[in-house]
């Protein structure tokens, strides 16, 4: 080889070398981050069709602001939360998180609620260097990222995806009790097609067939007919895509026609208000889920003085939903205590992506992120009303 | 007070009545040119909307507002050309293509909705708008292989030209306004033809429009495609500005905004599409700037005002917890509605219309100059 070429080949991969990193580089904004406060932001559905989650996730979130600030602050910083109702419009999500990128200067975008929402405005939150952290739906591009896209890394996500958690349980379900004809009811919208696409998957991996898929609409109220025609296809287990009210009235269908079966639930089905209005209708019923409800009256510790916390700053008892908001906060938090003293957007990217543990109060599976997964868990826990209450049959589920 | 004298056809058709407009318009439009280099891209994105809801009112209005076919079903026309834009998009056709074929196949969708139109008058016509908008929603949901279902689509950046045109650029911004420019100067051309009086005939009295020989069919028939087609353009400027479309974003929702869009702005007039779009877009930005900025405000004023620090600071935690309560939005926001359909039936332009003319007139302003006189809707008796 001549030494013109290797004077060429050195070049060409000095530049290459010189390139690559640079492409790689991910821009973190440091906007939100003053000497005494850190600004955060968050855009829930206040005052739409799914307000159920949307209050009581704000509520939690503003709950862990106060206590974080009671006791200091993050490295001395105090945390500032602004909120603003998207009201599940797609068009507000995105003026609400252009607002809160350009006025109020977010450091980061933390718990965001809904598919459409959170979709519709991500652009802006990684054009604007604005880490996405754990927004409430668990769709895959919440944290599945392409590494040729250096914006892409902002994206976290620590709820636990809809297909992975269905698969889990749906498999500890087949194993334990040996179901031979699964069927499925799910609601006809992205939620229910990612239950579906759980429930197909891990039958197709036990090489076992659907014998009866059925779906409704969002706000369906009767069911009598998915009903019959799961009962007359023979099913011995069904699994409920499904969100609050639909468990508790295709259940009361079934008993109605004296037919015994077993019910397992997606992970928005585990939430306090379905034994509590479904009362001895859904006695019995499993479901999916990332961590156990505490209970004011067994709850012991932390938990028992959080819930009586909730219950003094809003007037009503804490549920799933504002212990996944309070989480997203607190996780949020101790990443950024993580970051250190002198934060900035990249030292808070290398904290998440450090691979630290972060434990919450609540017991739930631990929180971890790396340079390749931001998707904290998969690990999935089975539990059953049992006089009223989710009770816990078993944890550390994978599929 | 300027008197027209209108002494041939041209001058009563002319777009631009006297040298007046000239001057208002051309500042209008040099604000709006300046804009994305003032403004920061929160606002413009406000005014992309804009845009947008005022080209979808412009299409409005001339269905129901000209020809007196009201319509809850826009969403659905939205959708289609959302969804046509985005499907040609995965197969690399060039935006010029896809935006035609959206509001094409958008149009030839608005004349067959049309047809079975023809035999429905008033409130049945408006449940049968409703149904074809639940159909277009299940379509949307089950055709997966077009469309995704209900995981829907994203929707990839624009390109025109050979260069990317961002959703939140300045060209994206001045596509849309060239496209509600365009689109309004098409309605006003369109309204002042045989056609457009054809609409206004057919809004007034059918009957009456029949009998001087109108084929009252074919133009329900127009009106319905050149109100939907224009919708479908739209819809693929929608598409693009949210880069993300799915079929539980064109609810039945949606068509009521744009119900309010031309009743907040006023039915009789193309300015009444533009400025109950800003009103629709804006209202919330602009409650939610209230939201942030009261309680400093009126905490400031009570403090000017003699009350203590201590005092004030309690204020300002009073007024910021009221201002962020759940659904205050939305209430405020119902009332403003409530108020205009009881005491504006003609909506923002009317006002500012009586504005004007009051201070042409002054002293001499007789209220009773805009009593309501023929609007479509009481025109309903004489069918």
């Amino acid at each position: 080889m001549s030494k013109s070429f290797k004077a060429l080949g050195l070049a060409v991969s000095a530049l290459a070398l010189t390139h690559l990193p640079a492409a790689a580089q991910t821009k973190v904004t440091d906007q939100g981050i003053s000497a005494s406060e850190i600004v955060i932001g968050t855009h829930q559905d206040l005052s739409g069709p799914i307000k159920g989650w949307g209050v009581p996730v704000s509520n939690g979130m503003k709950m862990a602001v106060e206590e974080i600030n009671a006791a200091g602050g993050i490295n001395g910083r105090k945390l500032r939360l602004v909120t603003e109702d998207s009201g599940y419009d797609p068009k507000r999500a995105v003026l609400a998180t252009q607002k809160m990128v350009e006025r109020d200067k977010i450091f980061a975008m933390v718990g965001p609620m809904g598919s459409p929402t959170v979709l519709a405005a991500q652009d802006i939150l990684l054009d604007a260097g604005v880490l996405q952290l754990f927004p409430l739906t668990a769709a895959e591009f919440t944290f599945k990222f392409d590494p040729a896209k250096p914006q892409e890394r902002l994206k976290f996500n620590n709820l636990l995806p809809y297909v992975e958690s269905t698969r889990a349980a749906l498999k500890y379900m087949m194993e334990w009790k040996q179901f031979k004809k699964p069927c499925i009811m799910h609601q006809d919208d992205e939620y229910g097609k990612n239950v579906l696409d759980g429930f197909n998957q891990q039958l197709a991996a036990m090489k076992a067939t659907p014998a009866s898929i059925t779906s409704y609409k969002r706000g369906a109220s009767d069911f009598s007919a998915q009903v019959a025609k799961m009962k007359s296809d023979g099913c011995d287990l069904v699994v409920l895509g499904a969100v609050l009210r639909e468990p508790i009235g295709t259940m009361g269908e079934a008993r109605k026609l004296g037919w015994d079966v077993t019910f397992l639930g997606a992970t928005p089905v585990n939430v306090l208000e379905v034994p509590a209005l479904g009362k001895e209708v859904v006695e019995g019923l499993y479901s999916a889920s990332g961590f156990e409800i505490p209970y004011e009256d067994t709850a012991k510790g932390k938990v028992k003085d959080w819930l009586a916390n909730y219950k003094k700053m809003f007037g009503s008892d804490a549920n799933t939903q504002a212990i996944i908001g309070y989480n997203a906060v607190m996780t949020f938090a101790f990443y950024a205590q993580k970051a250190g003293k002198d934060l900035t957007g990249q030292k808070m990217l290398d904290a998440l992506e450090s691979g630290e543990q972060f434990r919450d109060i609540f017991n739930s599976p631990p929180t971890k992120f790396s340079k390749t997964n931001h998707l904290a868990n998969t690990v999935t826990q089975v539990q059953q009303i049992q006089k009223g209450r989710w009770v816990l049959v078993k944890d550390n589920l994978m599929f | 007070m300027r008197f027209l004298f209108k002494t041939d056809y041209e001058d009563d058709i002319r777009l631009f009545p006297h040298s007046g407009y000239f001057v208002s318009y051309g500042i209008l439009f040099a604000l709006l040119l300046t804009a994305p280099y003032v403004l920061s891209s929160y606002l413009m994105s406000q005014l992309v909307f804009v845009c947008i809801y005022a080209t979808v009112g412009v299409a409005l209005l001339i269905l129901t507002g000209f020809t007196g076919q009201a319509s809850l079903g826009h969403a659905a026309f939205l959708a289609i050309g959302a969804y046509t834009a985005a499907y040609l998009q995965q197969f690399d056709v060039p935006f010029p293509v896809y935006f035609l074929a959206a509001g094409l196949l958008t149009g030839v969708v608005g004349a067959l909705v049309g047809f079975p139109a023809l035999r429905l008058q008033g409130i049945y016509l408006v449940i049968a708008t409703i149904s074809f908008a639940f159909i277009v929603e299940e379509i949307l949901a089950r055709w997966e292989s077009v469309t995704h279902g209900n995981e829907g689509m994203r929707v990839k950046t624009l390109y025109l030209f050979g260069t990317a045109v961002s959703r939140d650029s300045p060209a994206f911004y001045f596509l849309c306004l060239a496209v509600l420019v365009l689109t309004i100067v098409g309605a006003l051309n369109l309204l002042r033809s045989p056609t457009g009086r054809a609409f206004v005939a057919i809004r007034d009295s059918e009957t009456a429009a029949r009998s001087m020989g109108i084929n009252v069919s074919l133009y329900k028939v127009k009106s319905f495609a050149i109100s939907a087609a224009i919708t479908g353009l739209a819809g693929c400027l929608f598409a693009h500005k949210l880069s993300f479309i799915s079929p539980e974003m064109f609810t039945l929702q949606l068509s009521i905004e744009f119900i309010i869009v031309i009743l907040i702005g006023g039915t009789f007039s193309l300015h009444g599409a533009v400025l109950g779009a800003i009103f629709i877009v804006m209202i919330d930005p602009f409650l939610t700037y209230l939201k942030d900025d009261m309680p400093g405000l009126i905490a400031g004023m009570a403090a000017t005002m003699g009350a203590g620090s201590e005092r004030a600071a309690h204020i300002q935690d009073s007024v910021a917890a009221f201002a962020s309560l759940n659904g205050l939005k939305g209430a405020i926001y119902g009332i403003i509605i409530v108020l205009f359909v009881l005491f504006e039936p003609l909506g923002l332009y009317g006002r500012w219309l009586k504005i004007k003319l009051y201070f042409q007139l002054f002293p001499l302003y007789k209220r009773a100059t805009f009593k309501r006189q023929k609007i479509y809707v009481k025109s309903e008796r004489n069918r």
